[in-house]
């Protein structure tokens, strides 16, 4: 027994001793567009991941609720318009340089002069640098976002962009390198192949051993490509943008399936400017006769699993004003004819013409439902495929914005005020986001007061009734509140994806991998 | 002034003619294409006035005539502009992404010919026998599929069920070889790394394969039906009338004259190639010029098609006045005609 014991402990000493202590752990994770180095432009998701891990912001998003939270700042005041950030003041840059005030003045000035990505954020905003470690924001006008938007500035390494480069901005030196406090620096950045991240030594916060020592976040790959790579370990998340049939296979090979969510939804835009939508019977005769169940069920990935949840309104689930997530949005055929009935178009001249975009094939499926469903009213319609950059460039006039148009749309900084006031406030008319074209006292009242109430029940308040109106005038067809799916191997766990109680409610930051841990 | 040099100075100038008119033609139908290059480069989220700034920028508010000029101003100065897909000069892009396809397209072609050709001198030998129509049966299935679904199905063979090969990309991510020549082959030699060479044909060997196997059919065809019709000729008779072994009049009396017409058809395939390895690309995460090539046209990046198109052009060119010179040198009388035209 003594012999066998000892044998065992041998055994394992000399496993122990032939084991590496630190084996590096690499995290492979992929995007389909190029991911933009420079924090100033990023605005998609792939810049995003990049932007949280090599930067940081002042404030993060509160994780598993709603507000936020000091990040590099330490506190902050608010003043009317004006909003006093107090620094945290043990932050170093990558370089070893220390950050100042004088370094998020000039991030948000870089930001402001590229007028490039989510810079239309901070118009009207100017900063000074008080002293070392205080900022001072002054806005045009009063805007309570205003915090919520400071996720979406990432504060450059000054000194170290000047000595890097000729110009004032370093355009060029930033969209191949990092200039950053982040987790995370820049290895090398190759666009159409991959960026190589590294562990950086000198966080000022603490991050796990167990958080991958590098990333590498690839670019392009095609779906078949991605099942083969995490069915043979040779990656790890997949991006969102999978056919739901890939990750159901992967699902079904024993990956598993991590989501975000609570930050946009789909929705069905209907132009209220052109017959007979202009008529707010016949759009909520629509917005009644559609099957949202049945939608919800197309996108499912597997039973408990799915790409979205069914919408109770204007805002999805979890943002100030949403509707509670009992009261889903469900077809009435009865209501749907009560309202054809009062609508002063008659259903059999209609024609209504349902568009999708032509880069996202769900839609299509979609746009067919739309077309059973209307014909249980005796409404024809015609199915128009649209690609991105037509679809663009037609929605800028009223005449040529199909009926019915179909768009994910996401809260940009997780406030429903980046979700809302571009796509229904009348001085916003013809983007991609408001195809509705429409143009309604009440509405722009309650937006306005979402962004100028000075708490948080003021701004629910507002929203409140913004999301009661919404379904009263009925410009939209609230399709569902989006979850994005990605299919990972089991050797990464991202509470920030699978946790409700750690989920950010932001776009990309979920993808903060020093908040992931290698199990493997 | 010897007659390959004027056949060679008759062929650039008019390949430079052909050059103005592809740059010519590729830029007005880049610009049909539906979509505001400035919106799409900027995104979704893009404001109306970070729109009309890059379109400033890029030119686009003037008719076409003038921004042509730009562009030819601006190649002339050997710049191609930014590419909005990368961020990046576009001639860095190019340089980077060029060498990826060559070195995948010069393995595809070498694989080619040197599969191709024998397998056509092959079915032609034992014409109309079993070989000569397995032959042709395997010919067929490899020019009827696309490099994408040979790609896909060598994949799933070779990496998925049988993990032989690589999945994807040029090298394993643990070598970290200086890139020199951007042909790691090449880099990986000079840097002196064995390991890593081995490595780098390992990653080469599906794509290239998959690339290749149409032009593999294509060659064959050509060449036995080629070497059919030589078969037939009075001389191949009286050769076999004197004894002479089939092995022997099948390589020096059939093959050379059949393999002028076929020289041609190659040349193309192997052109043609650079366009069509994108599917391939993609599939194995091969960051080529190719890939980049499509990626840039879905994204209507003005700089980049332009800049792709005319590499691919000039690489069609170069390869085209090659084979008319191996032309001229197996085929006396075309030497002969470009003398007597002199």
């Amino acid at each position: 027994m003594i012999n066998k014991t000892a044998f065992a402990s041998a055994l394992c000493a000399a496993t122990l001793l032939a084991t590496p202590a630190f084996a590096e752990t690499v995290l492979r994770i992929d995007e389909v567009a190029v991911g933009e180095l420079d924090p100033a432009k990023a605005s998609d998701y792939a810049d995003s991941i990049l932007m949280f891990n090599v930067y940081d912001t002042l404030v993060l998003p509160q994780q598993g609720g709603p507000g936020h939270v000091p990040h590099l700042a330490a506190s902050w005041e608010v003043d009317g318009a004006t909003y006093t950030v107090k620094l945290r003041d043990d932050v170093k840059f990558q370089s070893g340089n220390a950050m100042t005030a004088a370094d998020v003045v000039y991030s948000i000035e870089r930001m402001q002069a590229l007028g490039a990505g989510l810079s239309y954020l901070f118009a009207g905003v100017s900063a000074e640098a008080v002293d070392d470690t205080t900022v001072r924001f002054t806005l045009e006008k009063p805007y309570a976002p205003f915090i919520a938007s400071l996720v979406r500035l990432p504060i450059v390494d000054m000194a170290h962009v000047k000595a890097s480069s000729d110009t004032e901005w370093g355009e060029e030196f930033l969209s191949a390198n990092g200039a950053g406090s982040g987790a995370y620096s820049v290895k090398s950045h190759n666009p159409q192949e991959e960026t190589v991240m590294s562990k950086s030594d000198s966080y000022f916060l603490s991050v796990p051993d167990a958080a991958p020592d590098t990333v590498r976040m690839r670019y392009g790959l095609e779906a078949a490509t991605v099942r083969t790579l995490i069915a043979q370990g040779e990656h790890d998340i997949a991006s969102q943008w999978l056919p739901p049939e890939v990750v159901q296979a992967l699902a079904k090979d024993g990956s598993q399936l991590l989501t975000e969510n609570g930050t946009g939804a789909f929705y069905f835009k209907m132009n209220t400017t052109k017959a007979p939508l202009d008529d707010v019977n016949c759009r909520l005769a629509l917005s009644h006769a559609f099957d949202y169940g049945t939608a919800v069920k197309m996108i499912a990935i597997n039973d408990s699993v799915s790409a979205g949840s069914p919408a109770t309104g204007a805002i999805p689930v979890g943002m100030f004003g949403a509707n509670g997530s009992d009261m889903v949005m469900a077809q009435d055929m009865e209501k749907a004819k009560e309202y054809l009935a009062a609508c002063k178009h008659d259903a059999a001249d209609m024609n209504i013409e349902v568009s999708w975009i032509a880069e996202v094939p769900l839609e299509e499926r979609f746009a067919l439902l739309m077309q059973s469903n209307f014909t249980q009213l005796g409404i024809k319609s015609e199915i128009k495929k649209l690609p991105w950059a037509l679809f663009a460039e037609q929605v800028s006039s009223p005449e040529n914005t199909p009926h019915i148009s179909q768009l994910f749309v996401n809260a940009v900084t997780g406030d429903p005020d980046t979700l809302l006031y571009g796509m229904y406030h009348s001085s916003t008319p013809g983007t991609w986001q408001s195809p509705e074209y429409l143009n309604d006292a009440k509405v722009d009242e309650y937006l306005e007061a979402g962004r100028t109430a000075s708490n948080d029940a003021g701004r629910e308040a507002a929203y409140k009734s913004l999301n009661t109106r919404l379904l009263e005038i009925a410009p939209t067809i609230y399709g569902f509140d989006r979850q994005s799916v990605f299919a990972a191997s089991n050797r990464v766990s991202v509470p920030a994806l699978s946790d409700p109680d750690k989920a950010f409610g932001l776009d990309g930051l979920g993808f903060s991998f020093r908040l992931m841990e290698m199990t493997e | 002034m010897p007659a390959v040099i004027h056949l060679l100075l008759r062929r650039l100038g008019i390949s430079f003619v052909v050059l103005i008119g592809v740059s010519m033609l590729i830029f007005a139908i880049a610009r049909v294409i539906p979509g505001d290059p400035a919106r799409i480069a900027l995104g979704p989220n893009a404001t109306t006035e970070q729109i009309a700034k890059l379109r400033t920028a890029m030119h686009l508010d003037e008719s076409l005539p003038v921004q042509y000029g730009h562009f030819i101003a601006d190649v002339s100065r050997g710049d191609l502009g930014i590419s909005l897909y990368t961020n990046r000069p576009v001639t860095k892009d190019i340089a980077q992404f060029l060498p990826a396809t060559l070195e995948l397209v010069l393995l595809a072609g070498l694989i080619m010919i040197a599969v191709g050709l024998p397998l056509g001198m092959l079915a032609a030998r034992y014409r109309e026998r079993w070989p000569d129509h397995l032959i042709r049966v395997l010919a067929l299935l490899t020019v009827s599929a696309p490099g994408f679904v040979w790609a896909v199905i060598l994949m799933l063979l070779f990496a998925f069920y049988l993990p032989l090969f690589p999945i994807a990309g040029r090298i394993t991510d643990s070598f970290e070889i200086t890139r020199v020549t951007g042909f790691l082959t090449v880099d990986t030699l000079l840097a002196g790394n064995l390991e890593a060479f081995v490595d780098v044909i390992h990653h080469l060997i599906l794509p290239a394969i998959a690339l290749s196997l149409s032009g593999i059919g294509q060659a064959a065809r050509l060449t036995r039906a080629n070497m059919v019709e030589t078969y037939k000729k009075p001389y191949i008779e009286m050769a076999q009338a004197y004894g002479f072994f089939p092995s022997k009049i099948a390589r020096s009396y059939a093959f050379k004259p059949s393999l002028i017409p076929s020289l041609t058809i190659i040349g193309l395939d192997f052109a043609a190639m650079l366009g069509n390895a994108f599917l391939v690309e993609a599939v194995f995460a091969w960051p080529g010029l190719s890939r980049y090539g499509v990626a840039v046209i879905l994204r209507k990046d003005l700089n980049a098609i332009m800049g792709t198109v005319l590499i691919i052009a000039i690489t069609f060119l170069i390869v085209n006045i090659i084979v008319d010179m191996m032309i001229a040198f197996l085929n006396p009388r075309i030497r002969h005609s470009a003398r007597g035209s002199a």
